[in-house]
C-alpha cells in the first residue's frame, strides 16, 4: 500500500490545504452543513405524513437504492466503466511496479469520501427520520464501511481486473446483472397481480423474504433487515450468504492473476473522461462519457462577413450534432410546461398561489434559468479560440455574434415553456409573447452575467467564484423585474407588471452585454 | 536488454501493429523512425505495459508486465500529464516509493539543477508549463536507475538548453550500459545520438540500420529512401526553393 498511500494522502492533504485557501470552501461547507441538517428535518414532516418513521422507513429507502446502485455497479465493471482514472495515473501509476490490483484498488478508494459523507448523511436521517437506535446506526456504519466495502472491491477486482473472462463473458455479467434487475422486476409484477397497486404493496413487496432470497442484492436487504428490524429465519439465512459471498469474493479476489491488461480500457476511459471534462468546462454538454460524440453531415448558406462567421460556424456544428440545438434544457421546459398546464387543469388553479397565477410561468422559468442552467454553452467556448480574437472585427459583434445561437435556443425553451401554461390558464396573446420574452431575456441576462463575471474576474476565482458573482449580479437584475412587476401590477394590471418586468430586465441584460463584451478584446481577459 | 518479439496490435478490425520485432541491446541506444501513423507510440505503448498486444516483449530478459520487469524500466510519455495536486517533489516521493528507490538529497539537488527545477520543487502540477512537465516527467524516469528507459518524442516542448541536457543525459545512461529506445520522427534531434534505427510506417518495421555498418549515410536519407518519401520530400525541396527565389526576387523588387 505504501506508494498507492502516499499518492492518495497527499493528494487528499493537499487538495484539503488548497481547498481551505479559497473562501468558496467556507461557503459550500456550510451549505452541506445546512443540506445535512435541515434537509432531514424538512423531510420528517413527509415521512411522518406517510407513516414511514421508523426503521422499516429507512430499509425501503436503502433497498430501493440497492436495487439502482448493485446491479449498475456491475455493469460498469463488466464494461470496464465507472471506475476513475486520469491522465496522471496513465502516466505514473500503470508503468509503475505496482500490483495492478492495488491500482484498482486506488480507484475505488477514490471514492472513500464521499461515501463517509453519503454515509453520515444515512446515519443522520436514520437517526432524525427514522428512529433508529444509535448503536444500529453504528453497526450499520460499521457495515457500510468494512464489509459492504470490500465486497464491492473484490467484485471489482474480479469483473474489471480478469483477465479470463472475454468479452463474451463480460457480455454475461451484463445480462446477469440486468436478469437481477429483471427477477426483482417479475416479483414486484407478482405482488401487484396479487395485491393490486397501493402504497402498502409495494412496502409489502420491497419489504417481502421472496426478495432477500435473491443473491447479491437481495442478500444485502437481509443484512439490512437483520440490522435495523431484528432477526427472523429468512434475514439470518440471508445474512449468512452475504457473509459466505464476502469471504468467497475477498479470497478469489486476493488469489486472481492480474497483470494489468485492463489498462488499456482504462486509459481510453481516463482519456474520454478528460476529454469530456475539457468540453464540459468549455460549455459543450453534449459529449457524453464512454460515448464518441456522432456528426451528421449539414451545410449553411454563410451570408455576411467579419463576426457573422462565428454566429454560421455554431450553426454548421448544431445542424451536424444529433439533437441540433435541443439539449437539457429544452427536456427541462418541456416538463416544466407540461407540468404548469397539467397543474392548473387538474387542480382548476394554484391553491394557496392563486394570486400569482399571472405569474406562475416567470417564476417557474425565473427558478430553472437562475438554478439550472449552469453551463456556459457554446459562447465560452469561443473565448478559448485565439481565432475569435483574430477576426477583424468589433468586440460588441463578435459578443452579438457569439450569442446569438443560445438566443434562439432560449426562444424555442420558452416557447415550450410558456405556451402549454398559457393555454391552459386562458392567458391574453400579448401577455404570453411577453412571458415568452421574458425567459429569452432572462436567459440572455444569466450568459451575460456569466461574461461579466469572466471579465471582472479572469481566472482570479475560479468556476465557483465566477458563478458565485454571476448569481450575485444577476440577483440584483432579478429584484429589479419583481421590483417592475409590482409596480406594473399596481400602475395598470398584469399586461404592464410583464412590460415593466422586461423592460427592467432588458436594461440591465444591455449593461452586462457592454460589460461582457470586454471578453473580445483580447485573450488576457479570460 | 529489450526484446520485441511478434507483436501485432489490431484495434477493432484495424492492424496498427504487425508481427513486429526488434531488439535493442544493453548500452545501446536504438531508435524508432517513422512518420506520424506509423505505429511507434502503438508499439512504446505495448512497451509500457498500457495495451494489450500478441506476441512478446522482454525487459532485462523477463516478461514486460512482471513487476521486476517493471522495476527496471522507466516509460517518459510523449505528453506529460501531472497530478494536479502534487508538488514537483512529491512527484518525485511518489515515484521513488512506487520503484522502491533510494534518491539521495544530493543526487535529487544535482538532478533538480539539471533540468532547472530547483525553485519549482515546491510548485504543484497544475502550476507548471507544459516544457516543465516534460522535464518533471524525465527526472521522474531517471530517479528510478532504471536499466531500460523508453522516450516516447521526449524532445517536444523542451526548451534549447533542456535538449541540450537530455542529449547529454542519454548519453550518459549509455556509457553506464543502460538501454535506450527513443520513439520520434524528429531525425535532427537524434542524429548525434543513434546506434540503431528501426524505420516503421504502416504499422511495419521497414528496415533496421546499426550505426557501424552505415556510418557514412546520413540517416535523413536512410529513413526517405526506406519510406518512398524520397520523392515527396524532393518534390518539396524543389518548391522550397522555388519559393525561395521567388522571395528573394520579391524583395529585390522592394528594394529598387
Amino acid at each position: 500500500m505504501g506508494a498507492i498511500g502516499y499518492l492518495y494522502r497527499r493528494i487528499f492533504c493537499n487538495r484539503v490545504k488548497m481547498a481551505f485557501r479559497r473562501p468558496i470552501t467556507y461557503f459550500y461547507i456550510l451549505l452541506i452543513l445546512f443540506y445535512f441538517t435541515a434537509l432531514p428535518m424538512t423531510l420528517r414532516m413527509t415521512v411522518e405524513e406517510m407513516g414511514a418513521d421508523s426503521p422499516e422507513g429507512m430499509i425501503t429507502v436503502l433497498t430501493v437504492a440497492a436495487f439502482w446502485v448493485i446491479p449498475a455497479n456491475l455493469i460498469a465493471y463488466a464494461k470496464r466503466k465507472g471506475l476513475l482514472y486520469r491522465n496522471c495515473d496513465v502516466h505514473f501509476l500503470f508503468p509503475a511496479p505496482v500490483n495492478p490490483k492495488m491500482v484498482l484498488l486506488y480507484a475505488h478508494l477514490k471514492t472513500l469520501t464521499g461515501q463517509i459523507l453519503l454515509n453520515s448523511f444515512v446515519i443522520i436521517c436514520g437517526a432524525l427520520m427514522f428512529r433508529v437506535e444509535a448503536w444500529r446506526l453504528a453497526v450499520y456504519f460499521f457495515f457500510s464501511m468494512i464489509l459492504e466495502n470490500l465486497l464491492e472491491a473484490s467484485i471489482m477486482i474480479l469483473i474489471y481486473g480478469s483477465e479470463r473472462m472475454g468479452e463474451r463473458q463480460r457480455g454475461i455479467v451484463v445480462k446477469a446483472a440486468y436478469g437481477l434487475v429483471g427477477i426483482l422486476v417479475l416479483m414486484g409484477i407478482y405482488a401487484y397481480v396479487q395485491e393490486g397497486l397501493s402504497m402498502r404493496t409495494v412496502t409489502n413487496y420491497l419489504h417481502s423474504d421472496m426478495i432477500q432470497m435473491v443473491p447479491l442484492i437481495g442478500w444485502y436487504i437481509a443484512v439490512l433487515h437483520l440490522l435495523f428490524t431484528g432477526a427472523t429465519a429468512v434475514n439470518v439465512a440471508g445474512t449468512c450468504c452475504y457473509m459466505i459471498l464476502t469471504a468467497g469474493a475477498v479470497t478469489a479476489a486476493w488469489r486472481m492473476k492480474c497483470t494489468g491488461t485492463f489498462y488499456e480500457d482504462a486509459m481510453k476511459f481516463a482519456e474520454d473522461y478528460e476529454e469530456v471534462v475539457r468540453s464540459r468546462r468549455q460549455g459543450d454538454s453534449q459529449k457524453r462519457l464512454g460515448k464518441r460524440q456522432k456528426f451528421g453531415k449539414a451545410r449553411v448558406n454563410w451570408k455576411g462577413k467579419g463576426a457573422r462567421a462565428l454566429f454560421y460556424r455554431q450553426l454548421l456544428e448544431y445542424k451536424k450534432s444529433r439533437y441540433f440545438i435541443f439539449d437539457m434544457g429544452t427536456v427541462m421546459a418541456i416538463l416544466a410546461g407540461g407540468g404548469i398546464a397539467w397543474l392548473y387543469t387538474r387542480e382548476g388553479g394554484f391553491g394557496s398561489l392563486d394570486a400569482f397565477t399571472p405569474f406562475m410561468i416567470p417564476a417557474v422559468s425565473s427558478y430553472l434559468i437562475f438554478i439550472f442552467t449552469a453551463v456556459n454553452g457554446k459562447w465560452a467556448k469561443e473565448l478559448r479560440s485565439p481565432y475569435t480574437y483574430m477576426i477583424p472585427d468589433t468586440a460588441f459583434r463578435k459578443l452579438l455574434n457569439a450569442t446569438a445561437m443560445q438566443h434562439v435556443q432560449s426562444l424555442v425553451n420558452g416557447c415550450l415553456i410558456a405556451i402549454p401554461g398559457a393555454i391552459a390558464m386562458g392567458m391574453e396573446p400579448a401577455v404570453t409573447v411577453l412571458c415568452i420574452l421574458f425567459y429569452v431575456i432572462f436567459s440572455a441576462n444569466k450568459l451575460y452575467a456569466l461574461a461579466v463575471a469572466e471579465a471582472v474576474c479572469g481566472n482570479t476565482l475560479g468556476t465557483m467564484g465566477k458563478q458565485l458573482l454571476q448569481m450575485l449580479i444577476q440577483g440584483a437584475a432579478i429584484c429589479m423585474a419583481v421590483l417592475g412587476g409590482i409596480l406594473g401590477m399596481v400602475a395598470g394590471g398584469v399586461l404592464t407588471a410583464y412590460l415593466l418586468m422586461d423592460l427592467f430586465l432588458v436594461l440591465f441584460t444591455l449593461i452586462f452585454m457592454v460589460i461582457a463584451a470586454l471578453n473580445f478584446y483580447n485573450m488576457e481577459a479570460v | 536488454m529489450l526484446e520485441v518479439m511478434n507483436l501485432t496490435k489490431k484495434y477493432g478490425r484495424t492492424v496498427a501493429v504487425d508481427n513486429v520485432g526488434f531488439t535493442v541491446p544493453d548500452g545501446k541506444i536504438g531508435i524508432l523512425l517513422g512518420p506520424n501513423g506509423a505505429g511507434k507510440s502503438t508499439v512504446i505503448k505495448s512497451i509500457a505495459g498500457l495495451l494489450k498486444y500478441k506476441g512478446s516483449i522482454r525487459i532485462q530478459g523477463l516478461n514486460s508486465r512482471m513487476l521486476e520487469a517493471k522495476k527496471c524500466f522507466a516509460y517518459v510519455p510523449e505528453l506529460p500529464y501531472m497530478y494536479d495536486a502534487l508538488t514537483v517533489r512529491e512527484h518525485i516521493e511518489f515515484i521513488t516509493r512506487a520503484y522502491g528507490v533510494e534518491c539521495p538529497e544530493e543526487e535529487l539537488r544535482l538532478l533538480f539543477d539539471r533540468f532547472e527545477l530547483t525553485d519549482k520543487q515546491d510548485k504543484l502540477g497544475n502550476e507548471l508549463s507544459k516544457g516543465m512537465m516534460q522535464k518533471v516527467s524525465i527526472c521522474c524516469a531517471l530517479v528510478i536507475k532504471p536499466r531500460v528507459i523508453l522516450l516516447d518524442e521526449p524532445m517536444v516542448g523542451l526548451d534549447p538548453a533542456a535538449i541540450k541536457e537530455l542529449k547529454a543525459v542519454i548519453l550518459d545512461l549509455r556509457e553506464k550500459g543502460c538501454t535506450i529506445l527513443i520513439s520520434t520522427h524528429m531525425l535532427e534531434m537524434v542524429r548525434e545520438l543513434w546506434d540503431v534505427t528501426f524505420v516503421m510506417d504502416k504499422g511495419h518495421i521497414l528496415g533496421t540500420y546499426a550505426k557501424e555498418n552505415v556510418a557514412n549515410e546520413d540517416l535523413e536519407e536512410l529513413f526517405f529512401s526506406v519510406t518512398g518519401q524520397s520523392a515527396v520530400k524532393d518534390k518539396m525541396t524543389a518548391h522550397s526553393e522555388e519559393e525561395k527565389q521567388y522571395g528573394t526576387e520579391e524583395s529585390g523588387k522592394d528594394g529598387r
